[in-house]
Parts: structure tokens; C-alpha cells; sequence
């Protein structure tokens, strides 16, 4: 909160773009190292970007418009179900799989957000859990158009480019993954700094004061909601092109909570939060799953913990707050 | 803010070096056979996963650690619960990055549907330990099955009710792609015998109150229910409000499928299931020497009685399949050539006398019906009673 809008203060332009350059190059130099460092696990290195999509949209709401939600995953298995459905149906260019998952997280986040808008607080929390659910149900129920239970499977999607196929190296999911998550990285950096963004982050933090601008809230927050549907629905269909299976749990709630508590780990209201969030999580979760099995749940547990105890407002705030530290000492010593 | 992002970066790089070294360590030595195993290890279905590694441990146990003079190594992967995309991760790295020439184990349906498209590339052969639904037969030509598929199970069930004078039935089913498939099975196979099901009930998932459940089948005047639940506490909560709303003592014969009697659930379900009838592939109880030690094995890996169930006869069959095309092979990574070998393989299983069919690659087993009773020792057991030797999947039959 505070420190989401204390830094955009006094940073001016110039040095915003300077610094979005850097994290940009940053994001990139990183996609590109996994690819060169661990040619053997892409399959989930793909994962987590499709992930990351979820979670960084669950960020616009959760963290810039101080949306509650538990129900991310409606929005993330629309795009998952509508890109799988497509695919079957003879749409196998991954491209426009793509926008036909965001088209289908952006009508589905329309839909969601009428409705959640309505209320506040917790009842709007609920609000999220029982969408998610329902839709969750109505994906179990309608086996001839999803699989159900068994899961939608079957879908080929087409080479990338004609040329590059989506095979058990996973290196052109991958690849094309990443290009995803920079544009949308860039694209959402761009939103969050407009004056559209900025009114967000006004109502979050003072909606009364907002209102005495002028300003409506509920069309802005809905067109947050269709935003972020539309990346989560991009998250999804990554997920879909990417495992060539999409099952219930892409609608899940358990997703929808996975996702809230990367968002927190890494820190609210800050894009690169998201990210730092989810690669920290599942990179974690991966790594100890494969070590222990059978107890590693409890590890991962006793992190979250841990983190939550020690760094309440997440990784990136917690950084922050080291940086502005870090920062300040010299100048005093200074003369 | 640069910090921050920089010690973002670190923290991937960090991350995934040890995922990384984690890799190397893992390379393959000379002449180790790697065999990637798949379940639910942690989570709601630990118990399940439990019983693959005890089936695994209990294969290990008698036969030693290595197949033809290839040392087997086992490579143990978690996945909680059904998640297609986890499940590729997973069977990729197993393939990609530690070398696996066999993949086992796999519990939940979307997840074997996620995994079949990567064998052929990989040229790994994948042995269910358990997943039941038949479509995954014809996903992949390198999947072997050494479990049970729904209809493989009911079907006889259904006939054999009927021979028992029952005629009309209701049957109630989760509404959730298993519960559908035995719903469908019992009613073609009650039809085939001359009974009549006089109405299907279709109960939402996480459905805790049955009583306006029983209310239907009072209603439908049915002798007979046929139910099909998740095993655990919905089968509980069923069984018990069938026994308090009185159907029972009404004279209304409860029949399943053998998931919702699995020996871990007994103790809970008792006096309460009681003279409840099933069909299915593998009683724990079953009546043979090959059971005896399998059930000796496996119960020291599992680490006590009473959790073990089917999951471990499917896996302990199923290092059985894996052992015979590792000694086919050579050791040498070769799928076609392993899953040829197994075709028609017909072997003395603790569940009685199986056969990999060569056309679809399913187990042909006997199915037995059984009753919840108790035996000598004051235990309750599935109780054999009656058996239906050499059942294909009817699901795949032509």
C-alpha cells in the first residue's frame, strides 16, 4: 500500500524508465539463463510463467484496486478450457489459442467482476470462492464439452512459427512462454503507470476521495477485472497449449489460494512482486518435492510461516525496505 | 528497487542451481536401470501413494535390487493431486534430465492423459499402477495397465446381483467422471441379466447429508442400491444413513464397487457396512501363498496393517511388468521392443491369476464379488464369496 505509492513519488520519469528498462532486461536475461542453465526442466520452468500470468493478474486486482479474491482460477481455467476447447476443434495456431484464452478470461472477468464489485470486504471474498466454485462444478458437470474429471486431452497444437513443435523438450513452449511474459510484463507496467492505474491505486487507498473527484468507481474497477481476466486467461491457455491437458484443477479453488499466497509471498501491489513471488514458491515447492516426497509439504509449510512472521509485507517489500536502509545510511554519514 | 530486483534474480539463480545439482547428482551410474515412479506421496491422497511405494518396496523386497544384472534404481515423484500440468513437468524432467527408461505409478486420470504424449519422444514405456479410466489405453501405444478399470469391475457385479434374486435397483453415484462410468456399467450389465434399474441418482461432490438421498430410493421402492462414492468419509457418511434411515433393516441390499471397502477405510466403516457387497479385483484377505508374502512385504514397507489396500497389488504388479521388459530389453532403452515383450504375459499375481491382454494392454484378471464380514481374528475383511475368472475391460472390448 504505502509503499506501493511512496517510491512512484518521487521517482520521476526518466529514472522509471530507466529502471523498467533494467528490470525488463533483467526478466529477460533471467528466461534466457534458465533456458541455457536447465535445458532439462523447461515443462516447468513452463509451468511457473503460465503460473506467474495468474498471479500477476491477480495482482491488479488484489493489489492495485484492493480487490479480495479467492477465485483467480475462474478467470485462469476459462482461458484454460476455451484454448483446449479451440484446439480440438481445429483452431491450432498457438497464437490465436492465446487470444482466444484471454478473449475468454476477459468475458469471464466481466462477468466475475459484475457481480464481486457489488460487495465488500469479506462478503466479497466469499463472493470469489463461490464463483470459482460454481464454475468449477459446471466444468465437472459438462464432461462432453470438458472431459470432466478425466480432463480435456487430445489437443496438437500447431508448430510454433510452422516450424518449432511443442514436444517433450518443451523448448518452444518455453521459449514462447517467455515472449508472453514480457510483453504482458511490459504492457501491465505500462497500465499500472497510467493515469487509468493511478486512479486504481486512488481507490484502493482512498475511495471516498477519488468519489469527490469525480470519479465513478465501479467501470474502473470492472475494466480492471476484464484486464486481469484477460492475463489470466493467457495464463491459461499457455498452461493448455503447453501441457496439451486441461483438468478441474485449472478451475480450482486450491489454484485460486496457491495463487493468493505467492501474490503475498512476494509482495502486494508491485508487478515485480508477482513474479519474485511465484519463481520463489514453486521453485521451493519443486526443489523440495523432489528431494523428500513423501514429508516435504511440512517444509514448505514452515517457510511460508516463517516468511509471513519475518517479512509481513512480502519478499519485495521487505527488499525495499533493505534498499531504502542501505540507501539512507551513506547520505547521513556524508556531509 | 534495483536491489530488489536483482535479489529476485539471485533468488531463481539460486533456486534453480540446486534443482540443477540436484540433477547431476542423480546422473545415471553404469548399467542402473532408472524406474520414475508417480503418485500421490503427501496430500488428502498420501495413503494411496503410501501403497504404491509399499507395492514398489514389497517388489524390491523379494526379488532384490536388480533385474538380469541391471541394478533398478527408483525414482520417487510427488503429485498430490490430479494436475495434468504438474504431471508433464514431472514425467519430462523424469525422462529428460534423469534419465528414466521406465515410468509407473500415475493415480489420477488427466494426469496419465498428460504423460501418454511424451513417451513416444522419450522412448518410455508408462505402467499404471492405478489410473482407471479405459480411454487412456488408446492415448499411447507404450501404455501397460496393471490395475482395474470401473466397468472392468462392476460389470460382473451387476450380472451376479441379479443371479442373486435382486431385481430392481436404484443406483446412486458421485456425479464426477468414475461415478458416471459405474453407473453406466452397472445399469448396461444389471439390463443384460434381466433386472431393472428403476432410477439413476446423480449426488453432487461434497455431498455430506444423505438422508433426502435415501428418501428417493425408499420412494423408487428398489431392492437393491447400487452406490459409487470417493472413498473416505463420503462412503462413510453413505453407509451410515442408509443403516440410520432404516433401508437397511428394511430389507434393502446394499451392493458397490471394492474402492469404497478398501481395507484402510474397514476399521472406520465396521458394523456399519457390514454384510455390504462388492466387486472387485484384490481383497487384501485373498486366499493364496503368492498373497501371504505379498501381504508380508508390503506391510512391513507400508509400516503397519491396516493401511494396506489395492494401490499396492497394482504397483507391486507393476515392477512385475517393468521387471520383465527391463530383462527383455537388455537393459537397454528400447520401449517398443518392452512393451512388446509383456504383451500376453500371464503371471500368478497376490490377486489371483492375471494376463497383460496384447490388443488393448489392459490386466485380464478375475473380478470376486465379496462380503464386509469379519474373519476368525475379529477383523473386518472383503470376504470372498464368489469369482469371475479372466475379465477384460469391458470398456475396451470391440
Amino acid at each position: 500500500m504505502a509503499q506501493a505509492s511512496a517510491p512512484m513519488a518521487a521517482a520521476t520519469p526518466a529514472r522509471d524508465l530507466g529502471r523498467d528498462l533494467a528490470g525488463l532486461a533483467l526478466i529477460l536475461a533471467a528466461g534466457l539463463a534458465g533456458y541455457w542453465l536447465f535445458p532439462d526442466n523447461l515443462s516447468f520452468l513452463t509451468r511457473l510463467i503460465s503460473v506467474a500470468l495468474l498471479v500477476l493478474s491477480l495482482d491488479l486486482i488484489v493489489g492495485y484496486c484492493g480487490i479480495a479474491s479467492l477465485g483467480q482460477a475462474a478467470l485462469y481455467g476459462a482461458g484454460a478450457y476455451a484454448a483446449g476447447i479451440a484446439c480440438l476443434n481445429g483452431v491450432t495456431e498457438p497464437f490465436l489459442l492465446i487470444l482466444i484464452g484471454a478473449a475468454a478470461g476477459a468475458v469471464t472477468g466481466l462477468l466475475m467482476g459484475t457481480v464481486m464489485l457489488r460487495a465488500h470486504g469479506l462478503p466479497q471474498l466469499v463472493l470469489s470462492i463461490a464463483i470459482v466454485q460454481l464454475l468449477h462444478e459446471a466444468a465437472n458437470k459438462a464432461a462432453w464439452l470438458t472431459g470432466g474429471s478425466d480432463g480435456l486431452a487430445g489437443m496438437v497444437p500447431a508448430p510454433l512459427f510452422g516450424l518449432f513443435e511443442f514436444d517433450l523438450w518443451g523448448r518452444a513452449a518455453y521459449l514462447f512462454g517467455l515472449g508472453l511474459l514480457v510483453a504482458v510484463f511490459v504492457a501491465l507496467k505500462l497500465l499500472v503507470r497510467s493515469p487509468f492505474g493511478m486512479v486504481c491505486r486512488g481507490l484502493k487507498e482512498d475511495p471516498l476521495r477519488v468519489s469527490a473527484l469525480g470519479i465513478s468507481a465501479f467501470p474502473v474497477l470492472l475494466r480492471m477485472f476484464v484486464i486481469s481476466g484477460a492475463v489470466a486467461g493467457m495464463g491459461g491457455a499457455l498452461g493448455a497449449i503447453s501441457t496439451q491437458v486441461v483438468g478441474l484443477d485449472s478451475v480450482s479453488f486450491e489454484l485460486s489460494a496457491n495463487a493468493l499466497v505467492m501474490l503475498v509471498l512476494g509482495g502486494l501491489g508491485n508487478l515485480y512482486g508477482a513474479l519474485i513471488g511465484t519463481v520463489v514458491f514453486m521453485a521451493v515447492e519443486h526443489v523440495v518435492a523432489a528431494i523428500d516426497p513423501f514429508h516435504w509439504m511440512t517444509l514448505v509449510g514452515a517457510l511460508l510461516i516463517a516468511i509471513v512472521l519475518f517479512a509481513p509485507r512480502g519478499l519485495s517489500g521487505t527488499l525495499d525496505e533493505a534498499a531504502r536502509i542501505l540507501a539512507r545510511r551513506p547520505r547521513r554519514a556524508g556531509p | 528497487m534495483m536491489n530488489r530486483r536483482i535479489f529476485g534474480r539471485l533468488m531463481q539463480a539460486g533456486a534453480l542451481v540446486l534443482a540443477g545439482g540436484l540433477g547431476l547428482a542423480g546422473a545415471a551410474a553404469a548399467d542402473t536401470v532408472k524406474v520414475g515412479i508417480i503418485g500421490p506421496f503427501s496430500g488428502p491422497f498420501a495413503l494411496q501413494g503410501k501403497n504404491f511405494q509399499a507395492g514398489v518396496e514389497a517388489w524390491l523386497a523379494q526379488n532384490g535390487k536388480s533385474v538380469a544384472g541391471h541394478d533398478v534404481e527408483i525414482v520417487y515423484r510427488d503429485l498430490p493431486a490430479a494436475n495434468p500440468q504438474q504431471a508433464r513437468a514431472l514425467a519430462q524432467e523424469l525422462i529428460v534430465r534423469d534419465k528414466v527408461q521406465y515410468l509407473g505409478g500415475v493415480y489420477f486420470t488427466p494426469d496419465a492423459m498428460a504423460i501418454t504424449p511424451l513417451l513416444k519422444q522419450g522412448n518410455v514405456p508408462l505402467v499404471i499402477f492405478n489410473a482407471a479410466t479405459s480411454a487412456i489405453m488408446t492415448s499411447s501405444p507404450l501404455v501397460v495397465r496393471t490395475s482395474f478399470t470401473t466397468a472392468q469391475t462392476t460389470t460382473p457385479l451387476g450380472k451376479a446381483v441379479v443371479d442373486r434374486g435382486v431385481r430392481k435397483f436404484v443406483t446412486a453415484v458421485t456425479d464426477y467422471g468414475p461415478g458416471v462410468d459405474a453407473e453406466i456399467a452397472f445399469k448396461k450389465a444389471v439390463e443384460a441379466a434381466g433386472g431393472q434399474v428403476v432410477e439413476t441418482i446423480r449426488m453432487p461432490l461434497n455431498t455430506t447429508e444423505f438422508s433426502p438421498i435415501m428418501q428417493r430410493i425408499r420412494d423408487a421402492g428398489a431392492q437393491g442400491v447400487f452406490a459409487f462414492l470417493p472413498s473416505g468419509p463420503p462412503t462413510l457418511g453413505f453407509v451410515k444413513s442408509f443403516n440410520d434411515t432404516g433401508l437397511k433393516q428394511g430389507g434393502v441390499k446394499l451392493f458397490a464397487t471394492g474402492d469404497l471397502t478398501q481395507e484402510s477405510d474397514l476399521p472406520a466403516l465396521g458394523e456399519a457396512a457390514s454384510g455390504m457387497i462388492t466387486g472387485f479385483h484384490y481383497a487384501v484377505s485373498h486366499d493364496s501363498d503368492a498373497n501371504r508374502r505379498f501381504v508380508a512385504a508390503a506391510e512391513k514397507a507400508i509400516g503397519g496393517p491396516g493401511q494396506l489396500s489395492f494401490p499396492a497389488v497394482g504397483a507391486y504388479d507393476g515392477m512385475y511388468v517393468i521387471a520383465k521388459m527391463i530383462a527383455a530389453t537388455g537393459g537397454k532403452q528400447d520401449a517398443e521392443k518392452a512393451v512388446e515383450a509383456v504383451k500376453g504375459l500371464a503371471w500368478e499375481s497376490p490377486r489371483g491369476p492375471v494376463r497383460i491382454d496384447p490388443e488393448t494392454r489392459h490386466i485380464t484378471q478375475t473380478i470376486y464379488l465379496r462380503e464386509v464380514a469379519k474373519d476368525d481374528k475379529g477383523h473386518w475383511i472383503n470376504k470372498e464369496i464368489q469369482s469371475f475368472p479372466e475379465q477384460a475391460d469391458p470398456g475396451l472390448a470391440k
